[in-house]
């Protein structure tokens, strides 16, 4: 490419013949004022801040819309360029409030940061304040266009970076305005991709507080894509959905896998904490990206197998105790890294609550036993039927390191009389017990104590194995529920009866059997330090008859201090690089956090496992591309359809063909409702390929020096 | 992100920060100054100069006020609750930190008065341009300007996020996290911190001060003020001194409303309580603390401003009785606009009725009470004010309708206080004895107000900010120096 030389403020510099003079400046660590100039859009020279002076031309130029010329002198200081910039700056300020108080953009305000830079303080001219009218028609994104200075970069960037259109300039009543180009957003195709809030230099278009996280710890992409940063794992999200909407299911179950090695499992399980970010949440309802990833992943076809690294054998030996999400997940980076794992497993076969605690018409076995087939053949070796009572003994036998993974398979017991009666269960045994093929008798009526996702786990499995008449019970009011909303409403529909915020009182009995739960009403729940805190409502206690009754109250490990590892409330203690207190012992998973979900177990594995393999002398990557690359089309055009499409639902079993057996009930989806529920997603990331604003401060280190 | 080394870190860069910084680097000290924001400044850019005290000006101006007076009247007003040992330093100092401001080439427009009750101690900063909010801002772009020439590294939105100490419980770095979310560490021998206070976190507000934002408090919310200092301090072993709000009078209840709207209902005529009687010298709301206090100590914290068309009709023909250098334009000429814009939107804090039972109703007041509270003002107005002393030439009757009104709640600008610090601006635990290598400056530092913030000797905020942040910078190049 052709070169020209020019001199800038009596700099020698050599630029590309297609930059512009403010292009070449920048480049060379000039500053020049700008404004409506953004890297990513087309100059438009309205806002006449990065005037110069050029050598031999009358006036001044704007340097964002002239191209560099061989031989070209120019200066930015010249005096009747800052003249001109500095009236630009007062004619802005005109409209716009002179007073920072109360704009949400105050410390991120390009206009301030100008205003700073050129020394205009906006008191010259007498001020024409505009009507203080906020839009809130968008339901991400609010217009408070009195602070709009016409800049244009909004319109431009809708119209030339996404091909929509929703904005653009009119007269309105005399004066300049930016609109929306229609009647309404719908007509005006938004397709709320927040282009326009990312150009906006000052606080007239922003989004609505509560749309992302404003939390200096995350960085710009996991701010802007928030169901990636809402996945443990930060699976890319917006990227396999895009493979889903193009059809290539199989790229996109490679995405998934990049983080977890189990997509299918998670397709059916995963407690999706991506759609509850979903910035369509705040629209039409999240993406319904679980089932979306269940589709891909049923339609996996292997070819990812050639892009998975596997490092040549180290030597070093690794045990795993538990071979849950946590444990499979370690054991199979730790393998791919080079090192020899044996997996031990307590019970009969591999796969943890997957297996023993989630229930079969949640997860079918076949796909669980696929994907564990999937760990097993990079060469883990799983030895099941393996009590592991102590990890530090077991690290004697000649381990460099062991990986502790026990999970909860322990319930908690609450200290009621009676709560040792035949027909009183724990969560954790009674499920465990239906896997085993010898599931524990219930009776006609079942009370379930609790209001997780256990709790309905529990009910749902006691109706399938006879119970007449199950209820849950907790303490939670039903907004308040930890379960997930689909599945109460499931068993809800099944006709499980759920008692919201009640405590339990006692366990009736007579003769040593079990007749019913005693709970009393309550109010202005809490959990303070001490647990929970709440009102009793007087004349409020009933008693629901039970022959049999389930706690569901939360579950701890199944170790003690024999275990050779330091505890605390029954969980194992971790240092941030979950190290326990033993050298080469590490722990995640939920023996570590408490009951949680597949999904923090994998990801908490996946670290845990980069901090032994570091341990081990290795350099602790176990990133790895197996998906293709993907190009993003940033130009989205128009979609006036967008707000009339709604969240898919998956097909379900019907009620009574569902509640009497444990086969699968929620079928998820097709492949047509896959592509239209993919072809929902907002593609949130592609605002993050727009260039960040850049302030006269981010040059200064540069320039050594201002003015 | 690589880790760094150097000898004193700041953290954040408002006027303390900068000036901790540029006074740290003239001293001979390496600095880095990290900034969480885009742009540096702070809160202060916002705002419009510092207090000085025996500067040249004052003596153009013919001003008297010394060091002597204003340390006496701050102790008086005080109750002597506060450090004079600081407050003496931090005044004595003040007058030569306006040369060293100009030094850097920071002018000044002169010595002014907030109010005129005040004594003229703020040094409002120069722009070409006419007196005006954001004045200030040229102060910290010189700041940053000769930080920069002095060799400051200065790394914007970068937030501190911990103080390390080594095993001697010496400051040996600070956690820092960039805007891609990349933690990693600054070496250093010491650390200033000068973060502003928490301002804009709700949250933080409620638990220190039991003030919840929005209801009891309508205070800047800036964004970007969080409490990170005091967070940091006191996990680093600061004693957790009790964090304020430094109180002003909120009008409007944080609703946007037209200049000419606020400048009307600021004006000194009748103001009532929620039982609709007079609480105050109306003269003395000119001192927004003072108006701040009254309100907070109201039912429902709320206070009533009421003017009646007479009155409006005679301000926008002839402009305000009352101007201030915030609001010196006198014109409210689009008074009726502005007013009949916020009312229709449904303001929750500006009213207009055609009779006062009418209004006495939209406000929830007893409208027997108000009438009579009304009547008697009017007839002050004939002769003096009994009740309250008001001077006469603000005596303006009350008759005729439409009756326009604005509420006004406990407002202020950010917090103040928290970190326990002495007279060197050394960061000190529950014993009074300094962490090494610690300092703090500005906002999250000034405990100096006690429980009301000092209107009377204007420009306190930022001449603080500015002074104790140059303390700060030759304490800590002095100690990393030894």
């Amino acid at each position: 490419m052709a070169t020209v030389n020019l001199t800038i403020d009596g700099k020698s510099i050599v630029a590309d013949e297609s930059k512009t003079v403010l292009e070449a400046a920048l480049d060379n660590g000039i500053y020049i004022p700008h404004l409506c100039h953004h890297n990513d859009l087309h100059p438009n020279g309205g806002c006449r801040l990065c005037v110069v002076k050029q050598d031999g031309v009358d006036g001044v130029i704007t340097s964002c819309s002239t191209k560099v010329k061989e031989g070209m002198v120019i200066n930015t200081k010249d005096e009747t360029a800052e003249k001109v910039r500095k009236l630009s700056c007062d004619l802005m300020f005109k409209t716009h409030p002179s007073e920072c108080v109360g704009c949400p953009k105050y410390g991120k305000c390009q206009l301030a940061s100008i205003s700073q830079y050129v020394g205009d303080s906006g008191r010259d001219l007498r001020q024409q304040k505009l009507p203080l009218i906020e839009n809130e028609e968008n339901p991400l994104m609010l217009h408070e266009m009195y602070r709009c200075i016409l800049c244009g970069r909004c319109v431009r960037a809708c119209s030339e970076l996404r091909g929509v259109g929703a904005l653009k300039f009119e007269k309105i009543d005399g004066r300049m305005k930016v609109v929306i180009n229609g009647n309404s957003l719908e007509e005006a195709g938004c397709q709320f991709c927040g282009a326009c809030v990312e150009v906006c230099p000052t606080g007239s278009i922003r989004d609505k507080v509560g749309v992302f996280k404003d939390d200096p710890g995350l960085s710009r992409e996991m701010t802007l894509v928030p169901c990636s940063e809402g996945c443990p794992a930060h699976i890319n999200v917006p990227k396999y959905i895009r493979f889903i909407k193009e059809g290539n299911f199989p790229a996109a179950a490679a995405t998934v896998r990049e983080k977890a090695p189990f997509p299918e499992s998670l397709g059916y399980i995963c407690v999706h904490s991506c759609e509850l970010q979903c910035k369509r949440n705040h629209l039409d309802g999240p993406l319904s990206i679980r089932n979306l990833k269940r589709f891909a992943a049923s339609q996996d076809d292997g070819s990812w197998k050639e892009k998975a690294f596997m490092k040549a054998a180290t030597g070093k030996k690794v045990a795993v105790i538990g071979a849950g999400p946590a444990g499979l997940t370690a054991g199979y980076y730790l393998k791919k890294l080079g090192h020899e794992v044996t997996i031990f497993e307590k019970l009969p076969k591999a796969g943890g609550q997957m297996r023993y605690g989630i229930p079969s018409y949640r997860l079918p076995r076949e796909v669980l036993d696929r994907e564990i087939a999937e760990i097993e053949a990079v060469g883990v070796e799983i030895k099941c039927n393996s009590d592991v009572k102590s990890a530090t003994e077991l690290k004697a036998q000649g381990y460099d390191a062991v990986f502790v993974s026990v999970g909860t398979h322990a319930g908690n017991k609450l200290p009621l009389e009676g709560n040792d009666l035949p027909g009183v269960y724990l969560n954790a045994d009674f499920l465990r017990a239906i896997n085993l093929d010898e599931p524990l008798p219930v009776g006609d009526n079942v009370v379930v104590l609790g209001g997780g996702n256990v709790a309905i786990d529990c009910a749902e499995s006691a109706l399938r194995l006879g119970a007449k008449h199950v209820v849950m019970t907790c303490l939670e009011a039903a907004d308040k529920m930890t379960a997930s909303e689909e599945e109460v409403t499931w068993a809800k529909e099944d006709g499980i009866v759920v008692e919201n915020s009640r405590t339990f009182d006692a366990i009736e009995s007579e003769n040593g059997k079990v007749t019913g739960l005693t709970v009393t009403g309550i109010e202005g729940l809490k959990f303070g330090p001490k647990g929970p805190e709440f009102t009793r409502i007087p004349d409020s206690t009933v008693t629901f008859p039970a022959d049999t009754i389930i706690f569901a109250v939360g579950q701890h490990p199944d170790i003690d201090e024999e275990f050779g590892l330091e505890l605390n409330r029954g969980r194992v203690v971790t240092s941030d690089e979950h190290k326990t207190s033993e050298d080469g012992i590490y722990a995640a998973g939920d023996a570590v956090t408490g009951t949680r979900s597949v999904i923090a177990a994998i990801a908490e594995a996946r670290e845990a496992v980069s901090e032994i393999d570091k341990y081990l002398g290795g350099d602790g990557n176990i990133e790895e591309s197996l998906a293709p690359e993907q190009t993003l089309n940033p130009c989205i055009g128009k979609n006036e359809d967008l707000t009339k499409t709604h969240r898919n639902e998956p097909n379900v079993t019907d009620i009574e063909a569902r509640k009497c057996n444990f086969e699968p009930m929620d079928l998820g989806f097709d492949c047509s409702k896959a592509g239209c529920e993919a072809s929902r997603c907002l593609q949130c990331d592609l605002r993050v390929q727009i260039s960040p604003q850049k302030f006269w401060s981010d040059y200064i280190e540069e320039e050594g020096g201002q003015q | 992100m690589e880790n760094l080394k150097t000898q004193l870190v700041v953290i954040a860069g408002g006027p303390s920060g900068l000036s901790a910084a540029v006074q740290a680097a003239e001293d001979g000290a390496e600095v880095i100054l990290i900034e969480k924001a885009a742009i540096t400044g702070g809160a202060a850019n916002m705002g419009m100069g510092p207090l000085g005290i025996g500067t040249k000006y004052q003596q153009q101006q013919m001003i008297d006020i010394t060091v002597e007076k204003a340390f006496n009247m701050f102790m008086d007003y005080t109750h002597y609750n506060v450090d004079a040992r600081l407050i003496k330093r931090y005044f004595e100092q003040s007058g030569e930190t306006i040369e060293w401001l100009e030094d850097l080439g920071v002018e000044f427009e002169g010595a002014f008065k907030y109010f005129p009750q005040s004594e003229a101690t703020w040094h409002i900063v120069k722009t070409g341009n006419k007196i005006g909010p954001r004045a200030a801002g040229h102060m910290n772009k010189a700041l940053l300007n000769r930080a920069q020439e002095l060799g400051v590294k200065v790394l914007l939105e970068t937030a501190g996020k911990k103080i390390l100490k080594d095993d001697e419980g010496k400051v040996c770095g600070v956690v820092a996290v960039n805007k891609d979310g990349e933690e990693f560490t600054i070496e250093c021998k010491a650390a200033v911190i000068a973060t502003g206070g928490a301002g804009c976190n709700k949250e933080f507000i409620l638990e220190e001060t039991g003030l919840e934002q929005g209801k009891d408090m309508f205070n800047f919310a800036i964004p970007g003020l969080m409490g990170d200092g005091l967070k940091m301090a006191w996990e680093a072993g600061a004693d957790h001194l009790p964090v304020r709000i430094e109180q002003a009078c909120d009008l409007g209840g944080g609703e946007e409303a037209s200049g000419s709207v606020k400048n009307v209902l600021r004006q000194p005529n009748l103001i009532v309580n929620k039982f609709g009687k007079r609480v105050m010298n109306e003269e003395y709301a000119q001192n927004t603390t003072y108006l701040s206090n009254v309100a907070m100590h109201q039912k429902d914290k709320v206070l009533y401003s009421i003017v009646d068309s007479t009155i409006v009709k005679s301000y926008v023909k002839n402009g305000v009785d009352v101007t201030s250098l915030v609001t010196p334009d006198p014109d409210v000429s689009d008074f009726y606009e502005g007013m009949d814009e916020v009312v229709s939107k449904g303001s929750k804090n500006f009213f207009k009725a055609e009779t006062i039972e009418e209004l006495a109703e939209m406000i929830g007041v007893d409208a027997e009470v108000l009438e009579e509270t009304i009547d008697d003002y009017n007839d002050y107005c004939e002769g003096r004010d009994e009740e309250f002393f008001k001077n006469y030439r603000y005596l303006r009757k009350l008759r005729k309708g439409p009756f326009y009104c604005g509420t006004y709640h406990p407002g202020g600008y950010g917090t103040v206080g928290g970190i326990r610090i002495n007279e060197n601006c050394e960061v000190c635990d529950k014993d009074f004895m300094p962490i090494p290598g610690l300092y703090a400056c500005g906002a999250d530092s000034c405990n100096i107000y006690d429980d009301s913030y000092m209107f009377l000797l204007p420009g306190n905020s930022m001449g603080y900010a500015v002074n104790t942040g140059r303390i700060a910078g030759m304490e800590a190049a002095e100690y990393i120096e030894d």
